[in-house]
Order: C-alpha cells, then structure tokens, then sequence
C-alpha cells in the first residue's frame, strides 16, 4: 500500500467522516430523548396517547430506513413541506432512531419489578413522581447495552443518505474508487468504522458501569 | 377513637371470592397480628387498605376519614389526590423489601419526605438517621441495598416506612423471605416499635411474634376472620379444634 496515495485520500474521507459524525450526533441528540417521549405516550393510561404512539411506533419500526428517507426528500414536498438533502437526512433518522429507543425504554421500564410501583405508591408517589424518581432511574442501566447495540447500528445506518445525494464516509470512499480503480479507499473507510464503533463500545462499558455502581456488590 | 375501621369487606379476582365479609377495628397503639394459611386473604386485606387493591365491597376508615364505602351496591372512592392523602395515614413493610436498588439506605429514608412532604433536605436527613437508629442500621447509612443481607434490607425498609410519620402500619409477611437467625433481628425491631405504642397491623407466619407482641390476634380463613382475642386468650385458651391444629402444626 503506498502511503502517498493514503494520503491523498485522507482529506476526501476526512470530510466524508464528518459528515457522517454530523448526522450521527444530531440524530442521537434528538432521538434518545424523543424515544422517551412516545415511550411514555405507549404506555399511558390515555388511549388515543397509546394508540398513536403505538401506530407511530408500528410505522417506523416497520418500514425500511430508505423508504422513509424517500418519503421524506420525496414525498414531503408534496404535502408542501420541503426539506433540503441533509435536513431530510436528520428528520428521518432521528424520526425512526426514536421509535427503536421507544421499544428499547419500554422493555426496561416493564422489566422493573412491580415492587418497586407499589413501594412507592404506599409512600405517597403519584404515578408520575414514581416514573421519574424510581423506575426511569433504575432503568438506564437496564437499556444501556441495548441502546448501545441501536447506537452501533446507527453508525452504519448513516451510509444509507447517499441514497438521497448526501454525503458521507462510505460515498467519499466510493468516488475514490470508481475514479482510481483502486480498493484502498474501502479498506480506510472499514477501519475508520470499526475505529467509530470501538470508541462507542468504550464510552457504553464506562456509562453502563457508571450507571450500575448501586449494583455492586461488597466483598 | 379508632384509627381503622374495616366494615364487611369483600374483594373478588373474577370468580374468585378472596375476602368475604371482613370487619375489624383497630384502636391507636394497638398491635394486632393477622394469622391463617396462606391464600385465606390476609395479604390481600392489608393490599385493600392501602389501596394496591381496590376492594368489590364494604367500607373502610382510617383515622375518621372514609377510605372507600359501598353505597347500594356501588364500590366509591373518594378522588385521587384526596385518596393519596389518606392513604399516607398508613405505611407498608412488605415481604420482599422492595427497598429502592438505586438509592443509599438513606435516600430510601429520605425521599419520600423530601419528594413527598416536601420536608427540608437537614430535616429529613436528621430523621432519617434517628430512624437508621432506631432500626440498628445506622452504620449502614450510605450502603446500597444489594450490599445488605435480607434482615438488614427489612429493617431499612421499616425505617423507610417509618420516615413519612403513618399513624397505622402494615407489614405483610415482614420476615417470610428471612431465615430464622435474621427473623429475629426484623422481630426485635417490630417489638420494639409495640413498645413505643406504634398501631401495627402485621401478617405473619411467626406464632412465637404473633403470640409476644401482638395485644390481638385475628385468624383468617378462607377470606373470612374465623377467630379472634387477645394474644393471651387465642394462643392459651384456644377452643376452636381447627385453629388448634393449625397452632400445633407450628410448634416446633
């Protein structure tokens, strides 16, 4: 492998990377916590609250990442909303990235014990109070690998905007290619994902114990 | 004056009747222990006065305020938040803990007076440690509770209920997950509680406890109290033959 060629490469792939970090920080920033939101309306005591996040839920869960990024580059406009390229990119991903952190929140809220509900409630707790000061609490460690699982994917979702003129890592690796005739790009572009994913997996091993300290047992 | 009041009572799961017609009363610094076999609905009576259950009939006061009342036929509680404030008049220990895995043993003790009552931070801290104290804990005050063995969870856990000031507690079945040696511990503290005049509605397997510090005894079954007097009477004297075999299948 000539490094000269390496580096005539980096400064295109570079770019591509921060493209690709950009929409997977801004997706993550806006879905953790709106996952959390219709985690919320899908197990309300309100029904159409339940209803429509469950739909919503359904929909995003159900059809494919690039439908919805066509749809909503697409789609959107002619409803007479229109989005440019990397606005569409964001919404999307942040709209299906919050239903699969919905489902991940539900399954930790649900896998709380019982106990704990009625604990609290003989001390007084509105159901609300108990959400947000006894179960929300105990489930973050709960969904912490799970999310992380999500969040991995995510970084490899990313590559799918392209579909819609977008650039990022992969496409900038392909470009380099298809004009080269060369795989260099490619093999740079795998380590700098696995290299993503490796940081991910430090960052969630260090939340997951910060998270769990409660947990640990004394000798 | 009576702090509770239990009026014909009934609570149904579908077909099934788990507490038909139960009255009782309880005056202020009254220890009463509920005693019979398991599933006769003991749990159950003390889930109805807490409302973790809703009951299918009957009436219930606590502290001259009406919990619920069944009016031709028609179950009727009051609203929520006024339901909320008096069922703080009462406070649960439960088998398992249920302690808060998330919170020190002096968050467990706290929140619900900050959070709750809205009591200050050095207020509620300083009554929790009376409370670690008073339970035997106090050394344990920043531990977590998966630190703790199960005795020491109840006892924390009787602290917990302790810190928001009930005027009647309940313990279901307070030493039914412990083993004899930590019973002992969890018993001395409820004893000590009697002593000082807390009004103590207990559920419990442990005749020994039921017989010393109990002022009254209550044997249910089947969803009904069958029998019932004062702990010297109904453990001594007892002449109903069921609950005597029932006695004797304890001693031991």
């Amino acid at each position: 492998m000539d490094l000269s060629y390496i580096a005539l490469l980096m400064p295109s792939l570079l770019r591509g990377l921060g493209q690709t970090l950009w929409l997977f920080a801004l997706t993550l920033i806006f879905s953790l916590p709106l996952g959390l939101v219709f985690t919320l309306g899908s197990i309300s005591k309100i029904p159409p609250l339940r209803w429509l996040s469950r739909l919503y839920i359904w929909v995003f869960r159900g059809t494919p990442l690039m439908l919805q990024l066509f749809f909503i580059y697409y789609g959107l406009p002619f409803l007479g909303v229109a989005f440019d390229r990397t606005t569409s990119a964001v919404v999307t991903f942040v709209l299906n990235y919050a239903a699969y952190f919905a489902e991940i929140y539900r399954a930790g809220i649900q896998s709380i014990d019982r106990g704990q509900h009625e604990a609290a409630k003989t001390l007084g707790f509105t159901p609300w109070q108990t959400m947000r000061l006894i179960i929300l609490p105990q489930t973050i460690s709960r969904v912490i690998p799970p999310v992380c699982n999500e969040t991995i994917t995510l970084v490899k979702d990313t590559a799918l905007v392209t579909a819609i003129g977008v650039g990022e890592l992969l496409k900038a690796a392909e470009g380099a290619v298809n004009r080269d005739m060369d795989i260099t790009a490619y093999i740079l572009v795998a380590l700098i994902y696995l290299a993503l994913t490796f940081v991910l997996t430090v960052v969630y091993e260090r939340l997951e114990k910060r998270f769990s300290r409660h947990q640990k047992k004394e000798a | 004056m009576a702090i509770l009041t239990v009026e014909n009572l009934t609570k149904r799961y579908g077909g099934f009747e788990a507490l038909k017609g139960v009255s009782l009363s309880m005056d202020r610094g009254e220890t009463v222990a509920i005693i019979g076999s398991s599933g006769s609905g003991k749990s159950t009576l003390l889930r109805c006065i807490n409302t973790l259950e809703r009951v299918s009939g009957g009436r219930i006061e606590i502290d001259g305020e009406v919990l619920v009342d069944t009016i031709n036929g028609q179950v009727k509680y009051p609203p929520e938040k006024e339901l909320r404030r008096i069922c703080m008049k009462t406070s649960m220990v439960f088998q398992q803990f249920n302690l808060f895995p998330h919170l020190t043993c002096l968050e467990n003790i706290t929140i619900a007076p900050i959070k709750i009552l809205g009591q200050n931070r050095a207020d509620a801290i300083a009554k929790a440690d009376r409370l670690l104290r008073l339970v035997g804990m106090e050394s344990k005050a920043d531990s977590f509770p998966s630190m703790l063995s199960g005795g020491q969870q109840q006892r924390v856990a009787i602290a917990r209920a302790l810190a928001v000031d009930p005027q009647l507690m309940l313990f279901d079945e307070p030493t039914s997950a412990l083993d004899p040696e930590l019973t002992a511990e969890v018993i001395s503290v409820i004893a000590k509680l009697a002593q000082q005049d807390m009004t103590m509605l207990i559920v419990t397997h442990e005749m020994e406890f039921a017989r010393t510090v109990a002022d009254r005894v209550l044997f249910f079954e089947d969803g009904e109290i069958i029998a019932g007097g004062t702990a010297a009477e109904f453990f001594e004297n007892q002449q109903n033959e069921r609950i005597r075999r029932f006695l004797n299948g304890f001693q031991k």
